[in-house]
């Protein structure tokens, strides 16, 4: 997918998540995980690491060789999505008290994300 | 995970199903409805003995968070719990005819997950009706199993 698709679909489903309450920490970190992935493939595409035929879809899935590759292009992007997507399984598919303060945090990685893939806007 | 909880979750996730708008917020639309189909299809698969309905929490296939005597969490090997997704793990051995057409209406949900959400396709209103009439009838089934007798489950 080019670079300004994902940045589409990033900033929609950011809309989408503004819609959630208070009760609905599962789709905050979901929706945190599906546009923080769509600004890491921007910026991956916009730093010319990988091309629109490239593109990541879950950090857990990425060979090693492929996480290091990414890493190096920026260590603190794969670190935040990759956080984000190791609060699902206690959050999103478990029942472990938290879930409030752990899609807060998610969010706080997207607005890391967002904020790096902003700067290669400007 | 328990049944409690699955129907916890699918109670708030329709919840905020209902407050999106289908199409202008299409991808955490879909997502919801994935999400809920998911936890019906693990609350059943519970009830009907299949699954164990502990409270760890999978990571990939085989794999759970578990919980440690200090709260902390540790992955490990379990026996089958809840499913990442329909066939992820798929569940060995006869299951009965609901849950089946539970899970096959399940995967006309997630035929649409990869090119909808994460490819290029653009969600049309025939896709969301097709996703929406589906969770509906998982839903139907389940609330069916769930006003009978479940059964413990058996390795």
């Amino acid at each position: 997918m080019e670079a300004l698709d994902h940045r589409q679909r990033a900033e929609r489903i950011e809309r989408s998540i503004a819609k959630c309450g208070d009760a609905d920490h599962e789709m905050k970190i979901e929706g945190a995980m599906l546009a923080g992935t769509h600004w890491v493939n921007f910026i991956l595409h916009r730093m010319g690491v990988t091309k629109a035929e490239l593109d990541v879809m879950h950090s857990y899935m990425l060979t090693v060789n492929e996480l290091r590759k990414y890493s190096v292009a920026d260590a603190e992007m794969m670190a935040a999505i990759a956080e984000i997507e190791d609060i699902r399984p206690a959050h999103v598919r478990g029942n472990v008290p938290g879930g409030a303060a752990a899609a807060d945090r998610a969010l706080e990685l997207l607005g890391t994300l967002r904020a790096k893939a902003q700067k290669l806007l400007a | 995970m328990n049944i409690a909880s699955h129907l916890d979750k699918i109670d708030r996730f329709e919840k905020l199903r209902a407050r999106l708008d289908t199409m202008g917020d299409f991808e955490l639309w879909f997502w919801a409805a994935m999400n809920a189909g998911t936890n019906a299809v693990n609350a059943a698969l519970h009830h009907a003995g299949a699954t164990l309905a502990d409270d760890v929490f999978p990571t990939q296939p085989g794999v759970y968070l578990v919980p440690c005597k200090d709260g902390k969490l540790e992955p490990a090997f379990r026996p089958p719990g809840d499913v990442l997704h329909v066939g992820r793990p798929k569940i060995e051995g006869p299951l009965p005819d609901d849950v089946n057409a539970m899970m096959q209406a399940m995967e006309v949900i997630e035929h649409h997950r990869d090119p909808c959400i994460r490819g290029e396709r653009d969600a049309t209103p025939e896709i969301a009706a097709e996703c929406a009439q589906a969770l509906e009838k998982v839903l139907a089934l389940l609330r069916q199993r769930m006003s009978t007798p479940g059964k413990a489950w058996k390795p």
